[in-house]
């Protein structure tokens, strides 16, 4: 009776519209899927050649290419894009398309409001880019150049409409957030199969779940702070303006209430996949599901209380210092938990190592990389030595690089063969992720002991001492940039003319998305499947 | 096997609870945007 129900109500877009008018106003989650991840691979290539004429100022000592003014501006942009342009459409694609395959449910519950959500995206990128070229055109002062966080006061006050442009794009960018955060939460509780309880859908699901709970926490937190610096450049007022009775340090708390659920937002979702793919690869059930499902949570619940480690300079008092610093370690009990349920998941599994799998074992190394390290900066003594050098883009780098592009990889060949219906080449595959591992350690290694030895962030020319480690940086930077290329040719090869792929894909492959012929059938699950 | 009555009230059910959970987070992510904006972190002395 059900099916009969669904049926007749499906029956008149059973196929989907041709054409351009199919992606304009398409509401199918698996079309959205697609242009969220689309629109992210454009954005990390793009994100890629900024940070590349960044790397060729730094290739040698001394003002080359690049004023100090531009510099500031193209790794401003590059962190922007990475972060929102990039990584988390990447993420929220996935999720698009994956959410409704993997607990049963026909569509995302708001499906016009997702498709609302992704075309803001493309707006707040012009929003962003736009006054980078406008300068070329003797019109303003170019793009934001303060940083992904805008956290220095004083210069968010001053500086020219590139940090407007900047404002009216973040406010974007969280209305598309929080919008797909809505959607990702009602889908979940209020759309599951029959039989799917919360304690038996796929860890992915949980991890996007918990995510867009922090997005729905955090995002406005974000947005207030951007309206209030709009509303102390042009509207008289002095939340921030220290002259006027303001404080300048509010902002860099409102920002950082944001900015570090904003790492875990970008983590959580890989932490999510990662289980997997090492469970298909080692031919063994996910190790430690309920372990990894309260860790997730209280890493959720502990990045928002641990925000002012970014601040430890700033001056504040001792106790809100040691606070900081504790509960900022406290995060290494949950994170240990769910390295160590990966590693319970491939031991004496009966591992192969396919492209997927090597990208989430990458994953492992490279994030607990990042992850050691990031054990290490909040001690309030050390920090005080490393803040603002570069050791601190070695360790992100370590976790959004290593940890959030590494995992998207593995995810992006996990289900590619899902999405298009057809397999891409191993070799090239493998190809891609060793030339990707050894470009990435050449490029952020040598920032590490640059850092160490002193070399600050945020300049565009650098004392001698710190040549070789920018250049063997730089030629590392350009071999990364590179290798993605790689990509490209291997995904499109894949597409027009890889051998076709069968619904399961993987041999050990299981969820519900692998019951599903490969791709998809354009509307699914309209009558829900039975889970046992 | 549902009878069509109860598939169908079982599918208004759904549309209602998603349209009440989804204004609810709408009003939360409200209530958020408004307590920044009335500087609610200038009221921790911890941080000061």
């Amino acid at each position: 009776m059900t099916q009969a129900i669904t049926a007749v109500a499906h029956d008149q877009h059973e196929h989907p519209p041709a054409g351009i008018m199919r992606w304009l106003t398409t509401t199918n989650h698996k079309d959205l899927g697609i242009l969220y991840m689309s629109f992210g691979a454009i954005m990390f290539f793009i994100g890629g050649v900024l940070i590349m004429a960044v790397r060729a100022e730094l290739l040698f000592p001394g003002l080359q290419l690049l004023s100090p003014g531009m510099y500031n501006q193209l790794f401003t942009l590059h962190a922007l894009i990475m972060v929102f342009g990039a990584i988390m459409p990447f993420a929220t694609g996935l999720n698009n398309y994956l959410i409704p395959l993997m607990i049963g449910a026909p569509d995302m519950a708001l499906p016009r409001v997702n498709n609302w959500g992704f075309w803001i995206l493309p707006f707040a990128a012009l929003l962003l880019l736009i006054p980078f070229f406008l300068q070329f055109s003797g019109i303003g002062s170019g793009a934001s150049g303060l940083g992904w966080v805008m956290h220095n006061t004083s210069l968010d006050l001053q500086g020219g409409i590139g940090v407007d442009f900047a404002i009216f794009a973040i406010h974007l960018l969280g209305l598309s957030s929080i919008s797909g955060a809505i959607n990702v939460v009602v889908t979940v509780l209020n759309m599951r199969a029959p039989g799917m309880a919360l304690m038996k859908m796929p860890l992915f699901v949980w991890a996007w779940l918990i995510t867009a709970f922090m997005l729905i926490l955090a995002m406005p937190v974000f947005s207030a702070a951007a309206t209030m610096l709009l509303t102390d450049r042009h509207f008289g007022t002095h939340f921030f303006d220290a002259a006027n009775g303001g404080d300048p340090i509010l902002l860099q708390h409102l920002i950082w209430f944001f900015g570090h659920p904003e790492v875990y937002i970008v983590l959580l979702p890989v932490w999510g996949l990662i289980p997997h793919i090492l469970a298909t690869f080692s031919r063994k059930p996910v190790y430690g599901y309920r372990a990894q499902v309260y860790a997730l949570w209280a890493i959720c619940f502990l990045s928002f209380i641990v925000w002012s480690h970014h601040m430890l300079t700033s001056g504040l008092p001792l106790a809100a210092e040691v606070y900081f610093m504790y509960s900022t370690m406290a995060i290494s009990i949950p994170t240990s938990v769910l390295v160590f349920c990966w590693l319970g998941a491939i031991w004496r599994g009966a591992m192969t190592f396919e492209t997927p799998m090597l990208f989430a074992l990458g994953f492992v190394a490279h994030f607990g990389m990042g992850a050691l390290t990031g054990l290490i900066l909040p001690d309030v003594a050390v920090n005080a030595q490393y803040h603002n050098s570069y050791v601190i883009v070695s360790h992100f780098h370590y976790t959004f690089f290593g940890g959030g592009i590494f995992g998207m990889l593995a995810a992006l060949y996990y289900w590619l063969p899902k999405f298009t219906g057809r397999m891409f080449d191993e070799k090239l595959g493998r190809l891609h992720f060793w030339l990707t591992v050894i470009s990435f350690n050449m490029t952020f290694i040598p920032q590490w002991f640059a850092g160490l030895d002193g070399m600050p962030r945020h300049i565009a020319d650098y004392a001698l001492r710190f040549s070789t480690m920018n250049f063997i940086s730089s030629v590392g930077a350009f071999l990364l940039g590179l290798s993605q290329l790689l990509l490209v040719y291997i995904v499109f090869k894949c597409v027009r003319s890889g051998p076709k792929a069968t619904g399961q894909v993987w041999e050990g492959a299981q969820g519900l998305e692998f019951t599903l012929p490969s791709p998809p059938p354009y509307h699914t699950f309209e009558t829900p499947p039975a889970v046992k | 096997m549902m009878s069509e009555s109860n598939v169908i009230n079982e599918h208004v059910k759904r549309g209602r609870r998603t349209v009440q959970l989804a204004v609810a987070l709408a009003l939360f992510v409200a209530l958020i945007y408004t307590l920044t904006f009335s500087r609610l972190p200038v009221w921790l002395p911890a941080l000061h």
